[in-house]
């Protein structure tokens, strides 16, 4: 059988999983429908809700206003100032270290992203096989998420910070000399990300294994029939049957590096030379270290604005893949 | 089944919540009363200043306070470190905030910018009847002094010393340095025996290098403002004084991971004997730890290349703030407090240097000889962030205390910039920073 035609059966397989040729219910039209949907019960069930709606929206939308209004002044933790319009967020794009800042958040977040990804997900496989005390080992790799990151941080840099540290020690055992992992700032970069897969990859593994949980067995018995290769049921059968909890937990962990701050500010403090300082880490510098409340906060304000594009993206994936 | 007599319409119950919701608006949009009104007691806001037995003595001195009739009783809130900018601004801003309390040792000066602090000028000179104007160290109130008076009062203080372990010297045949060519002596000599001599620690948010480096410029005669207290960084004695520090890391006297190292990761060095001299804070011994901190020995001022002798001090203060029950009962609580406060240097709570002649005078605190040197050596020559235009702290001090801007100057210098480029760089940053 080729390749091609294992991909239509599974297609087709995939689609039997559901009810075939499901369409509109029978029902009222949609004009009747419209009419009945504001009846006395749906406004008694507004009002209430109403409440916490409200409390709702003020909690959410009182600090967003306020910010912005921050944001277009040149003020400080007291003070509002003097309105300055989209100045901040034009002295923000113009520092360079704005973007070197930029360009490591990217590399975190990827590295964050795709790193806890890949190991939460064969972590995941594997633990599906039966393997002796599965609970057990399930229980001690959700414990780097479960650990406080102070805690964890504080372990990462007893491990790398100084040259009698156990990884330095190691590594000059093993020939490369005095290895500055923190003190280097390609180094530094590469222990903040590693130690961000770390913390990060127990939460990717419970997403993917209760994303693999949900998936029919019996497919992958008709693809086997079929004379699938396990590659090609991982492929074709596994990786389309999770995507959706994939693009969830990418848009779920995009949003926990970008705004990540304990990681960084606890392992680095964002040095050596700026090497490690993310987008997040520059705006609390900005606003409480150098009391640039409008800049700080414009920095915010335009993370937040990249988050939302890329959520966009990535939700419209998880819609294709439910139209599939 | 039986059903309740207590039965309430939808109507009555929407009312319910609309109340409800009405109530709880009206109590999120009061004023929360912050220090003032005519019944409310003295808040008294203090930092964590050493072991957490600190705040209890300290809390337990605060609630001694007995006012007199007609005057308000005080309460204690300890404010921890984290964040605490944010909480004191935003706790002025609502009217929430302390009538009294310590913090960040430039907070006074940008508080008082803005029209929060009430200046201490009568508190102060009512202090010249009852002793404790005179009980100052010397030089110590006169950084609290600003053209519109004092904002605050000292309370402890902070200090950038010379320390060294006295058996790693004399492992290394190195007497005890006096000034800076003597220091790089032994600095070498260390080396000889795998030590580093030139201690250091410059993590971005955890490190301290950059006082330690201000500290030698002001030693050299040279510092960050000048008179009009304008950044004024690329001088020769600042060159100078960042060529010594160069010298110190490219002959291999500095550690080359302290660029990284927190004041913990520090502190550890010292502690393995790999670090056996620089500059660091007045409790080093005690925060080392273990068998090593005996062996640690504050050394004397070094004379500079161009002769002259210097530290970097921070004197951190108790400032009053015009939101308070009564300013007469702020200023009986003041008197109260700095005439009843020795005890949080007599039971060793942690807390910095003191400020009151009487107290360094006690017993308790003359058995530390490491900290009798600092207050008897250090502390006469020792000088302000202002260093050289000045001695009285301002404003614009607040963006080189601890800040992203000062903490980049160290690592320039740490990670081998060229003096004049990490001073050049760092004057412009200033300049960006300081509007006014």
């Amino acid at each position: 059988m080729t390749s091609t035609s294992i991909a239509e059966s599974v297609k087709r397989a995939r689609r039997g999983v559901g009810p075939a040729g499901a369409g509109r219910k029978p029902g009222p039209a949609p004009a009747a429908r419209a009419r009945k949907r504001f009846t006395p019960r749906t406004w008694t069930l507004i009002a209430f809700a109403a409440p916490s709606l409200i409390l709702l929206l003020l909690l959410n939308v009182y600090p967003l206003v306020y910010a912005l209004i921050q944001a277009l002044h040149d003020g400080t933790l007291l003070e509002t100032g003097p309105f300055v319009g989209l100045k901040n967020f034009g002295d923000v794009l113009a520092q360079p270290s704005f973007w070197s800042e930029t360009s490591f958040t990217v590399v975190f977040t990827v590295v964050g992203v795709f790193g806890s990804w890949l190991v939460g997900l064969a972590l995941s496989l594997l633990l599906r096989t039966h393997i002796p005390a599965g609970g057990l080992f399930k229980v001690l790799l959700l414990l780097p998420w479960i650990v406080p990151t102070v805690v964890s941080a504080t372990s990462w840099n007893w491990l790398v910070a100084t040259p009698q540290s156990p990884l330095p020690v190691i590594a000059e055992h093993l020939g490369f000399g005095n290895v500055l992992f923190l003190a280097d700032p390609m180094l530094a970069q590469v222990v903040v990300c590693l130690f961000k897969v770390w913390i990060s990859f127990p939460f990717m593994m419970m997403m993917m294994s209760s994303a693999l949980a949900s998936v029919d067995t019996n497919v992958y018995e008709a693809a086997k029939v079929d004379g699938a290769t396990g590659w090609q049921s991982f492929r074709l059968i596994t990786l389309p049957l999770i995507a959706r909890t994939t693009f969830v937990s990418w848009i779920l962990m995009t949003i926990f590096c970008v705004n990540d701050f304990p990681t960084i500010f606890l392992l680095t403090g964002g040095g050596p030379a700026h090497a490690t300082t993310s987008l997040v880490l520059l705006a609390y510098l900005t606003v409480f270290q150098n009391f640039q409340t409008g800049p700080g906060v414009a920095i915010a304000f335009l993370m937040t604005f990249v988050l939302v594009v890329i959520s966009v993206v990535l939700y419209r994936q998880i819609r294709k893949v439910n139209v599939e | 089944m039986e059903t309740s007599r207590f039965t309430t319409s939808r109507r009555g119950f929407l009312g319910l919540v609309g109340t409800g919701a009405a109530v709880a608006a009206l109590a999120a949009c009061s004023t929360g009363g912050g220090g003032g009104g005519a019944s409310a007691s003295l808040k008294f806001w203090n930092m964590p200043w050493g072991t957490p037995a600190f705040n209890t003595l300290d809390s337990k001195i605060t609630l001694g306070y007995k006012p007199e009739s007609g005057l308000p009783a005080a309460t204690y809130q300890a404010i921890q470190w984290a964040n605490f900018n944010q909480t004191f601004s935003s706790a002025l801003a609502s009217k929430t905030g302390p009538a009294i309390s310590s913090g960040g040792g430039t907070q006074a000066f940008q508080f008082a910018k803005q029209g929060f602090i009430a200046p201490a000028d009568g508190l102060i000179e009512s202090w010249k009847s009852n002793g404790i104007y005179d009980d100052f160290l010397p030089g110590v109130l006169d950084a609290m002094k600003t053209d519109a008076g004092y904002v605050a009062v000292p309370y402890n203080l902070d200090m950038r010393v010379n320390w060294y372990n006295k058996e790693l010297l004399e492992k290394a045949g190195a007497t005890p340095p006096t000034d800076w060519q003597s220091y790089l002596d032994a600095a070498a000599a260390l080396k000889k025996i795998d030590v580093y001599g030139f201690a250091a620690n410059g993590n971005a948010s955890g490190g301290n290098a950059f006082q330690m480096i201000v500290g030698l410029m002001i030693n050299n005669g040279g510092g960050i403002f000048d008179e009009e207290h304008k950044p004024n960084l690329v001088t020769a004695a600042n060159i100078e004084a960042l060529e010594f520090v160069r010298e110190n890391i490219s002959k291999g006297y500095m550690d080359p991971a302290a660029i990284s190292y927190t004041a913990t990761n520090a502190n550890s060095q010292w502690k393995a004997e790999k670090f056996g001299m620089g500059f660091d804070v007045p409790n080093l011994a005690a925060n080392v730890g273990g068998a090593s901190s005996s062996q640690l020995v504050v050394g004397d001022p070094l004379t500079s290349a161009s002769g002259k002798k210097g530290a970097l001090y921070f004197p951190n203060n108790i400032m009053m703030y015009k939101n308070t029950p009564s300013q007469k009962g702020s200023e009986a609580f003041m008197t109260y407090y700095y005439q009843n406060m020795k005890a949080l240097w007599t039971q060793n709570t942690g807390i910095g240097l003191p400020v009151l002649k009487s107290i360094a005078a006690t017993p308790e605190f003359q058995s530390d000889p490491n900290a009798v040197k600092i207050v008897k050596m250090w502390q006469p020559i020792a000088k302000t962030w202002a260093a050289p235009g000045g001695t009285a702290l301002f404003s614009n001090i607040s963006y080189v205390d601890s800040t992203p801007a000062i903490s980049d100057f160290g690592q320039n210098v740490l990670s081998g910039k060229s003096a004049k480029d990490a001073l050049t760089t760092f004057q412009s940053t200033l300049t960006s920073l300081i509007k006014d």
